[in-house]
């Protein structure tokens, strides 16, 4: 029966990952965004907090606490920075197809190696965010990853995995955002398989688990987007009171804290679908829907609350809206995000299912 | 964290869902063809009352005494008493909200009676629906002419006069006001003095002064009535005080009704998405025979419905599970149910625009539920109030 409670072990869990978002993340945001990379001493005290196996089976020496563990610490990493956030995970999504197709052999083969490597990332890429022809060898482009360097390229298809080692080429981009984890743009030519894993179902849950990781950077994003302008508007005086209580802004600052609310408590529930329960593939893609729709609101509002203090880089909003924005375009982006929620409600038969709550028809 | 709706609940579910089906769906779509509530003598009424419906969850003086000499029991699990109910609510919904409160019973002022009723009060007013001989009804009027989500504003003014009280004012939209047994009625003592004055009375049915009944015609929701009435010179025994005096002199004559709302909050974002998925229930099954489900432009529009009619039984699930932890859920309450207010309203209009000029005929159910979801964001304050209510908590909105 429904509990909203994520127990103490995952409390305890997000709690630390809020502590170090705040202490170390944040105050360096805009240092990490023009370095490209997030500093040594954070690094090392990210690396003490023994985060980057949270996901990984206990057999490979992992925490194996799930999907509900990831999305509570990349949403309070990424309210200190989505940036650093990714920058900090050597595995990031591209742990799924690996540990979802290929299994605890792959990870152990192509993902522990990455652990031992400062610095070190591994790069998720959906086949729907690139332009890359499969054959005996890979060739091709990734217009855009949040990385300057590739220790290894994972690429998800509609069946199967592909992972390459060798042969890309990186080009450094400006970035739209994210860019303390870098961003560059990636080619491939001729590029040799590294291996191969098949599968189309477990394909789909691996994209299930990238889109909640991706979803959940969002919503931390967007909850922080939408804390400062909230408390900036009560700070910030105009015409005799706060702006917050002027109704045009306090009706829109109560919609945007709505909005992020109803996003993470989509997230939630498809991570514990994604993780107890059946049918976590199309709630995982309909919290993907809601949070790209969410981040589209109160990414630009977040900016407009603050005036023209919003557009400069003085305040880090005009950061979250950037990011916000291009944290949605991957996997696909809603597009895709949405044409699999609808999935799900088409096989329903004539008895839409919002979540599988109801009892059969 | 868990999401799941364990057996105990979906037995419950599933029968409410078959009589939905079977009885309230068909009378409700009659009741708004002939555009008249449901009649006190219709045979349904009858039939509820004989399997045992209607009645009130008030346990009788002798379950009380029982509650009181047992020892509270600690560490017990919480309750999932609101939980529960926001889900057989949005059940109920699907198949017709306004069916549901015709339905006899106490209804509204039955949490305010249980909680601030004198024991003599709960047994003269709630115990004749320990085991309804008839179909009986009750209601709570608060809102008037001139106040609705404004609350404090009430003009209904309450004088005392020896060891009786005299009522003078006018009330409206109150549900099912013509059937009910009697009518908890919020008065003033001193209308500057806002929601601190105010007290409710027992207005049994027939006291001379208490007329004027009119039924309005509504939009939507026929299948009960919403009537305006008018209190003059209407003489009411000390006796019929809720509460009796003495709770009063405590200030907290306003904060009982408020207390109501703060719970009918989530409970009114469970009926709106109950019929917001009724309506897309309903678009679907029209656009799949109509082959409509090749074109994207429809698949989205679907998708995002349901996506948000999911969002919003989230939050209202939140805010019910807030309720049984006993915490507070102000901000909750409120965002459940402006959510669930707008998201039902876009689910019924996405089912017009799908069945197009059908829709325009007035006589699909869809086209019903357009106009009964309506109401639901204005019962228990607006959207707008609640969007105030929340901004008091999150940006320090002064009152």
């Amino acid at each position: 029966m429904f509990d909203f409670e994520f127990g103490e072990d995952l409390e305890l869990i997000a709690e630390t990952a809020k502590s170090f978002a705040t202490d170390a993340l944040l105050p360096k945001l805009r240092e990490h965004e023009s370095a490209r990379a997030v500093d040594a001493t954070v690094r090392a005290s990210y690396a003490e907090m023994g985060l980057a196996g949270l996901e990984l089976p206990e057999s490979l020496g992992g925490a194996d606490l799930g999907a509900l563990a990831r999305v509570l610490v990349n949403e309070e990493l990424a309210a200190g920075d989505a940036g650093a956030a990714l920058a900090l995970d050597p595995l990031g999504p591209a742990l799924y197809p690996l540990l979802e197709i290929g299994g605890e052999d792959a990870v152990r083969e192509f993902a522990l190696p990455l652990l031992e490597t400062d610095a070190a990332r591994a790069i998720f890429v959906d086949a729907a965010d690139a332009e890359l022809e499969v054959g005996t060898t890979i060739s091709g482009s990734v217009p855009w990853v949040p990385s300057d360097r590739v220790d290894l390229l994972v690429l998800l298809r509609d069946d199967e995995a592909i992972v390459v080692r060798d042969g890309i080429e990186i080009q450094e981009l400006r970035g739209s955002g994210m860019r303390a984890a870098g961003a560059s743009e990636l080619t491939l030519t001729g590029a040799p398989i590294a291996a191969r894993f098949e599968g189309r179902a477990e394909a789909a849950r691996a994209r299930a688990r990238a889109r909640l990781y991706v979803a959940s950077l969002l919503v931390g994003v967007l909850r922080q987007a939408a804390d400062f302008s909230r408390e900036y508007a009560i700070e910030r005086e105009a015409f005799g009171r706060p702006i917050a209580h002027h109704q045009g802004l306090t009706f829109l600052i109560v919609d945007m804290l709505a909005a992020v609310d109803g996003a993470r408590v989509l997230l939630h529930e498809a991570a514990w679908r994604l993780e107890c329960a059946a049918a976590g593939e199309p709630a995982a893609a309909m919290a993907f829907a809601e949070a790209i729709e969410t981040s589209t609101f109160v990414g630009p509002n977040a900016v407009q609350i603050l005036g023209g203090h919003g557009f400069m880089q003085d305040y880090p909003v005009e950061k979250y809206m950037r990011e916000a924005r291009a944290l949605g375009l991957s996997i696909g982006g809603l597009d895709a995000a949405r044409e699999d929620a609808w999935t799900a409600l088409a096989d329903a038969g004539s008895h839409v299912q919002l979540s599988h709550l109801e009892v059969a028809p | 964290m868990n999401f799941e709706i364990d057996a105990a609940i979906q037995g419950p579910l599933a029968a409410l869902r078959e009589r939905g089906r079977d009885e309230a769906r068909p009378i409700g779509l009659e009741a708004d063809r002939l555009g008249r509530p449901i009649p006190v003598d219709d045979p349904y009424f009858a039939k509820l009352v004989a399997r045992g419906e209607g009645r009130t969850r008030w346990r009788g003086p002798d379950g009380e005494r029982k509650a009181r000499s047992k020892p509270k029991s600690t560490g017990s699990r919480p309750s999932r008493r609101t939980v529960k109910t926001l889900l057989f609510v949005e059940e109920l919904a699907y198949w017709d909200r306004g069916v549901v409160v015709a339905n006899p019973g106490v209804g509204l002022p039955e949490a305010n009676v249980i909680a601030m009723g004198t024991d003599e009060q709960k047994e003269r007013f709630l115990g004749p629906f320990l085991t309804p001989d008839r179909p009986r009804w009750a209601c709570f009027a608060m809102t008037e002419p001139g106040a609705g989500s404004d609350a404090a504003a009430i003009q209904t003014a309450a004088q005392k006069d020896g060891d009786h009280w005299i009522l003078n004012g006018a009330k409206c939209f109150i549900g099912n006001a013509t059937r009910s047994d009697w009518i908890l009625a919020q008065a003033t003592v001193d209308p500057s003095q806002g929601r601190d004055a105010q007290r409710a009375f027992f207005i049994e049915q027939g006291t001379p002064g208490l007329g004027g009944f009119r039924i309005e015609k509504k939009m939507g929701l026929k299948a009960y009535e919403s009537t305006s009435f008018t209190l003059q010179d209407c003489r009411i025994p000390d006796a019929n005080l809720l509460g009796g005096e003495a709770r009063y002199e405590k200030r907290d004559g306003f904060k009982g009704a408020m207390k109501a709302f703060n719970a009918g909050r989530p409970i009114v974002a469970a009926n709106a998405v109950g019929i917001g998925r009724a309506a897309l229930d309903e678009a679907l099954a029209f656009a799949r025979e109509h082959d409509r489900l090749a074109d994207a432009r429809v698949r989205d529009r679907l998708e995002r419905a349901a996506r948000k009619l999911k969002v919003a039984r989230l939050l209202c699930l939140k805010a019910g599970w807030l309720a049984d932890q006993e915490k507070s859920n102000i901000i909750e309450a409120s965002m459940s149910k402006l959510v669930a207010a707008q998201v039902g309203q876009e689910a019924t209009s996405l089912g017009m625009e799908l069945l197009g000029t059908v829709g325009a005929r007035g006589d699909h159910l869809i086209e019903k539920l357009y106009r009964d979801v309506k109401a639901l964001d204005m019962v228990e304050g607006t959207g707008q109030i609640q969007r105030i209510i929340m901004a008091r908590k999150l940006v320090g909105l002064p009152r």
